[in-house]
């Protein structure tokens, strides 16, 4: 791990990044590097948790190996396939050619016909990548209990091949958003971070920084909007991503104030179902009150 | 010198910390203080009280609930610790759980009907329209000769929940799925022609069924088919852990297993003293996350079978709903009173349950007890 890098490096290469973060991710990203530990977070969806791995593996200058994780991933999905295809085409190949069954065998389950999955290939990587375990809880527990394994020896054994060692340990980051609820050893092995909601101050920021050209009413206003939006009883809360697909439309259609039109025909971009878009139509008047009051007392 | 006393001094009272943390179920072994250790070391925290809250924290609390309860119990520790310095008196910290206060109901309707007193049933039941023919007929009124069909019924539901398919794959004879690396092993002496097939099939997981059951004084007028339903439910799967509550919570699968029907109900009545008194849903529920956390998992499916009518604490109703329907495949609740007509959830309990909820079905007439089956099976 390279000595090098301090807290406040990451704080500010986080920021180069354009990723607004508050101390405790800081310090959470820095103590999962040094101290070589996967880091577990949490939170709910669209708050920028695989956004964290995408910037570390930037600031670290390496691949990020990604691993989707849904129900029934298996470990043939997370580690390694045989190429059947083209072992089935190499014995066509070799019918007529007078090699003995052991040596075809020998060569169709080689290296050649290896299909590395995310966690091998996390493993045999030149420079040690950032691996990130997108959605550990869509995955099953006989998967976390697999990965566990794998996490703790960084070794992956392949019956016709023998066991593979990794050359450099990658530094993990692993995201649930918490569909199911995590077993303690998995919990146990890694550092933790709960990212929620970011505050007021955080989120305009967040759409300063990525929608630059935002009126500066305009973005207060959204903010102060979503603040208030997710309070309510929804089914589907937005997240930040919702925000700023809201500021970059608002944005585009050169709008630079919040009206009960405008949000009543763009509520499409922060709602996604169809009872939670009536319900927010519904109390629009409330709504635009607190607003008002949010964004007003604000001199950001 | 002093620097280094101060820095033991430190250490000392983060392990007495770690060890107030344990005493509030917070998992803490020699990895995670070693974790700790090793993260203060490289990062010098002790100059920042932020950073040294945030490292600690980051070390040993390991879910959102354990964090806030990291952020409530930190001040007061470091409080209570400078106050108890500064004084020079020795704390006692002693956890302050007040003893949760145990009411004793009744286990009347039970009884009652155990003895052979079903009167009260007949009476109140005269209320209810006995019109309509036997499909739709409400089971507080149904007739001996039916109850075969009733426990065949249920006997079914039952298996359907135990047995739930997996998304993996395990080794099959019937073509299902092509087993690539197999068949390859199996056809390699052929050079390449494939001509043994492996196949492979979905999995069959076994589920853990958990039947919560409400026999509080509302739930009287369905009492005799909730008894058969506990009874049959049980007798189906050996993966079913049954509950009864009104009150208080009561495990009753030992007492189901042993014997024949005659004898198994004696023995209920024995065990659960709460039949028929008032309800408290939410402290029961409650209770049973609290002492059966090992059967709330991926692979439990929760039945409870209550009118909602909740008398005590709503919130904790609805912590405790939340805190399953996070963790398990499905909570299923099975409502008596939906079946009437213009039923809606109106109840406060009912209300509060309800998003947590994700199969909600009436459960009152045979007919509903068939299309129960149906609904469950299609998942």
């Amino acid at each position: 791990m390279p000595q090098h890098i301090t807290l406040e490096t990451i704080e500010k290469r986080l920021n180069d990044q354009a990723y607004i973060t508050e101390r405790s991710i800081v310090l959470s990203v820095f103590l999962a590097m040094q101290l070589e530990k996967p880091l577990l977070i949490e939170g709910p969806a669209g708050v920028g948790k695989t956004e964290i791995a995408k910037v570390m593996a930037k600031i670290l200058d390496t691949d990020l190996i990604r691993l989707q994780c849904y129900e029934g991933l298996d470990a043939n999905h997370a580690l390694y396939e045989w190429n059947y295809q083209q072992q089935l085409l190499y014995l066509k190949m070799e019918e007529s050619e007078k090699t003995s069954l052991e040596e075809k065998e020998k060569n169709i389950f080689s290296q050649r016909f290896l299909l590395k999955r995310p966690l091998l290939q996390a493993i045999t990587q030149h420079k040690a990548p950032v691996l990130l375990i997108d959605e550990i809880d869509r995955a099953d527990e006989e998967f976390e209990s697999f990965l566990l394994e794998v996490l703790s020896d960084w070794q992956i054994t392949i019956p016709e091949i023998g066991t593979i060692s990794a050359t450099h340990k990658p530094t993990v980051i692993v995201t649930s958003n918490r569909v199911r609820e995590l077993s303690e050893a998995l919990r146990r092995r890694c550092l933790y971070l709960w990212i929620d909601y970011p505050s007021f101050e955080k989120e305009l920021q967040i759409v300063r920084s990525k929608v630059p050209n935002i009126d500066a009413q305009l973005g207060r206003q959204i903010c102060a909007f979503m603040l208030e939006v997710r309070q309510m009883r929804l089914e589907k809360i937005p997240g930040v991503a919702e925000t700023l697909d809201w500021a970059m439309a608002l944005a585009a259609l050169h709008i630079d104030h919040l009206d009960k039109e405008t949000v009543e025909s763009t509520l499409g971009i922060i709602l996604k179902d169809w009872q939670d878009i009536r319900h927010v139509q519904d109390s629009l008047t409330s709504l635009f009150e607190k607003v008002g009051a949010i964004s007003k007392f604000d001199n950001l | 010198m002093e620097l280094l006393r101060r820095h033991t001094s430190l250490s000392a009272n983060l392990l007495a910390f770690c060890r107030h943390l344990r005493d509030h179920g917070f998992a803490i072994g020699p990895a995670e203080t070693t974790v700790l250790f090793h993260a203060l070391e490289i990062l010098d925290p002790f100059r920042d009280a932020e950073n040294l809250r945030l490292t600690i924290r980051a070390s040993v609390a390991k879910s959102r609930e354990q964090q806030q309860k990291f952020d409530e119990l930190y001040p007061k520790y470091w409080k209570e610790l400078e106050q108890a310095v500064d004084s020079k008196i020795a704390k006692d910290r002693k956890p302050k759980s007040a003893p949760q206060k145990q009411s004793s109901p009744s286990l009347l309707a039970l009884k009652n009907w155990l003895n052979g007193k079903p009167a009260e049933e007949e009476i109140a039941l005269a209320e209810f329209s006995a019109q309509e023919s036997t499909s739709t007929k409400d089971f507080s009124l149904f007739s001996p000769n039916e109850l075969q069909e009733i426990h065949h019924l249920i006997r079914q539901i039952a298996r359907t929940l135990a047995v739930q398919i997996s998304r993996r794959w395990e080794r099959a004879h019937t073509p299902k799925r092509l087993d690539l690396r197999r068949t390859m092993r199996k056809n390699l002496r052929r050079g390449g022609e494939l001509i043994e097939l492996a196949q492979l099939k979905p999995q069959k997981k076994k589920t853990q069924l958990v039947l919560l059951c409400d026999v509080s004084k509302s739930m009287d007028l369905y009492s005799q088919f909730l008894i058969q339903f506990i009874y049959a439910f049980q007798a189906a799967s050996q993966r079913i852990e049954t509950f009864v509550f009104a009150t208080d919570l009561y495990r009753v699968t030992t007492v189901l297993k042993t014997g024949d029907y005659q004898t198994a109900m004696q023995k209920l009545s024995a065990t659960a003293p709460g039949w028929s008194g008032g309800t408290r849903i939410g402290s029961s529920l409650d209770q049973f996350c609290r002492e059966y956390r090992r059967l709330i998992h991926r692979n439990a499916t929760i039945l409870i079978l209550s009118d909602g009518v909740d008398t005590g604490d709503i919130d904790l109703l609805e912590n405790a709903m939340a805190m399953m329907h996070r963790r398990v495949d499905r909570i299923i609740w099975l409502n008596p009173l939906a079946g009437r007509p213009g039923y809606a959830p109106e109840v406060r309990g009912m209300q509060a349950a309800m998003p947590f909820v994700d199969v909600f079905a009436s459960l009152h007439s045979i007919e509903s007890l068939r299309s129960l089956g149906k609904i469950i099976g299609r998942k």
